[in-house]
């Protein structure tokens, strides 16, 4: 089943946050991470998807129904929250097989499918201990095999690796997605986490202000960011604001930057974006926008090292393999990509 | 703190000696004195005494009932005020626990009495005034006034682990299909239940032994065991043999309904601890 969402729109009636005419739609079997700073909307998505709230204006339609005025309880989603809200009074195999008994399937059937979940969770042998004797990625776990044991139409989740350690998080990542390729459910993921969102989903949706900025996959997100924002959330960013001088060339703070201007008329205000990775370590002296500078902070990160170099005017932030001494860099023209200003 | 042993023994002696001389002595002494003689033997004989266990118990189950359904009820509108607003009304519900009971017999008959204030109002729309006393002076007034007194204490214990709920596993169960109710029924009710029994527990024993309200309220016309107890040891005929064995009788069934509530506690205790 699809989830589409159409110009949604819902208003907090304390605070000003809330969320203005966002549209996005996510097809059966594709993972959708929506990202963007906390009070950016996200959650409030996810709720007004579910149920939890109701939009002051717009659409969502589950497999092509309207769920205007829909409860929760027959929108048949299965949502993983962010502190998993697992039963403590119920056995992992109960939490999982709680879903069936309100669908009135019979003790032992339900029983038996619930085992099965946990098995493509990893977790028949904890199938009779409580959530307290389980660690926070079993819990997610049980929480995910208790989403999906009911095959909902879609399933949410609401930043459901917030609270695991880091490595926990890299390797149930994975699994969530493994779990959601094998059920083919659209799902959508939200998160504060960009990295998260970019190793995980197929397309990524960005919000900012209760609006949605820019939804693509997660290489064209890098690749083509739609403004300035979206360029500094999702990864590691030089960002230069700049004017038009001529045909090609843009003066910024740190000096003029030859670039593909795409035409823009002189004068126009832009902002110019340079990924670190693209930054070139000590370049012959005649390379076009060479910059010399002095190195002001040098992290090594194993499989690269990224370094901030004061230049005249600003700091070029790069990421090279090379364990040299930085003196100066180059901007390379074809890896600087003009932004709105 | 450390300190030689001799010193740590001579801060205990005040208090064990309070405790030895007013709790063990008077406990013992009106042990021995039920079971000395033949005490014991005739309050089972004595009809009318037992009919006052049955009422007290009827009385004290009412009365815990009522407090507990009308706690819960309020306790679970309570939990989902904002904290400012819910602070201010738990003071204004602690304050009927600091009223003594004849300050709340004397309440309720200067309310509910014949020339009572409700009464005359009630008396207005066609209602007996009779009725209404004959219904404040018996079993079920009491049952009202203990209410009064015992529901705030429902709530007090009920509060923080409703307050402390986390609704998300009911949005989640609503969200696996389940009715509102439904999901109160399957993910709240098993989860306060120990708390609820212990505090039913608690006020169900408050209720058989309190006698300051019903003493004020109905005098010794209605026939409950604190009030014979009291006749026992205050009128003229007094035997205080007797006194002694329904003194243990009352002992033993609110220890029993004080370990029932203390079992309870240990479990719903037993249950917070563990959830991460």
């Amino acid at each position: 089943m699809s989830v589409v969402v159409d110009s949604l729109a819902f208003r907090y009636p304390a605070a000003g946050a809330g969320l203005d005419g966002v549209s996005l739609d996510v097809v059966p079997g594709e993972f959708c991470a929506v990202i963007g700073p906390s009070g950016c909307g996200k959650s409030t998505l996810l709720k007004l998807i579910a149920g939890f709230l109701s939009p002051a204006a717009g659409q969502i339609r589950i497999a092509g129904t309207d769920m205007t005025g829909v409860p929760t309880r027959l929108r048949n989603l299965g949502i993983v929250f962010q502190n998993y809200a697992l039963f403590p009074h119920m056995t992992a195999l109960e939490n999982v097989a709680y879903p069936l008994k309100l669908r009135g399937v019979g003790r032992a059937e339900r029983l038996r499918r619930a085992g099965q979940a946990l098995e493509r969770t990893r977790l028949s042998g904890l199938a009779d201990r409580h959530p307290r004797q389980l660690s926070g990625g079993q819990q997610q776990r049980v929480a995910l095999a208790r989403a999906l044991v009911f095959a909902p139409g879609a399933l949410l989740l609401d930043e459901p690796l917030s609270a695991l350690d880091a490595a926990h998080r890299a390797a149930m990542r994975d699994e969530i997605r493994a779990v959601q390729r094998e059920h083919g459910i659209a799902t959508l993921h939200v998160t504060h986490d960009q990295e998260e969102a970019l190793s995980i989903a197929d397309k990524v949706a960005v919000m900012r202000d209760g609006a949605l900025l820019q939804l693509a996959s997660p290489q064209e997100l890098y690749d083509r960011p739609a403004d300035r924002f979206v360029a500094g959330f999702v990864g590691h960013a030089n960002l230069f604001d700049g004017t038009v001088r001529g045909p090609d060339l843009v003066e910024t703070a740190i000096g003029p930057l030859a670039c593909a201007t795409g035409g823009q008329p002189a004068g126009t205000s832009v902002t110019l974006l340079a990924r670190p990775e693209a930054v070139r370590t000590d370049p012959p002296d005649d390379a076009v926008n060479r910059f010399a500078g002095t190195l002001v902070r040098d992290r090594f990160l194993g499989s690269l090292r990224r370094y901030d170099l004061a230049v005249p005017g600003g700091t070029i932030l790069g990421e090279t393999l090379s364990r040299a001494d930085i003196r100066s860099v180059q901007i390379p023209p074809e890896c600087l990509r003009i932004l709105p200003a | 703190m450390s300190g030689s042993p001799i010193l740590r023994l001579l801060l205990a002696v005040p208090g064990l000696a309070l405790l030895i001389l007013f709790f063990l002595l008077p406990l013992g002494a009106v042990a021995w004195q039920a079971l000395a003689g033949d005490a014991i033997q005739r309050v089972f004989a004595q009809g009318d005494l037992l009919a006052a266990l049955g009422n007290s118990l009827l009385l004290g189950l009412e009365a815990g009932l009522a407090s507990v359904v009308l706690g819960v009820a309020v306790a679970l509108h309570l939990a989902r005020l904002p904290p400012g607003r819910r602070a201010l009304l738990q003071v204004v519900i602690a304050l009927p626990l600091t009223f003594s009971g004849l300050i709340v017999a004397y309440g309720f008959i200067l309310l509910l009495g014949r020339a009572g204030f409700a009464t005359l109002l009630l008396a207005e729309l066609g209602a007996d005034p009779a009725a209404i006393a004959a219904f404040l002076y018996d079993r079920p007034g009491l049952v009202l006034a203990y209410s009064y007194f015992l529901t705030p204490r429902v709530i007090l214990t009920l509060l923080p682990v409703f307050a402390n709920f986390d609704h998300r596993q009911t949005e989640a169960a609503e969200s696996m299909g389940a009715s509102r109710l439904r999901a109160l029924i399957d993910i709240l009710a098993p989860q306060v239940a120990p708390t609820v029994l212990a505090s039913f527990a608690l006020v169900t024993a408050v209720a058989f032994g309190a006698y300051g309200t019903a003493l004020a309220l109905v005098g010794t016309q209605i026939n409950i065991l604190p009030l014979r107890l009291y006749s026992l040891i205050a009128d003229a005929g007094a035997d205080f043999p007797l006194a002694a064995a329904l003194s243990v009788l009352l002992l033993a069934v609110c220890s029993f309904l004080m370990a029932v509530a203390e079992i309870a506690a240990a479990r719903s205790e037993a249950d917070h601890h563990v959830r991460t």
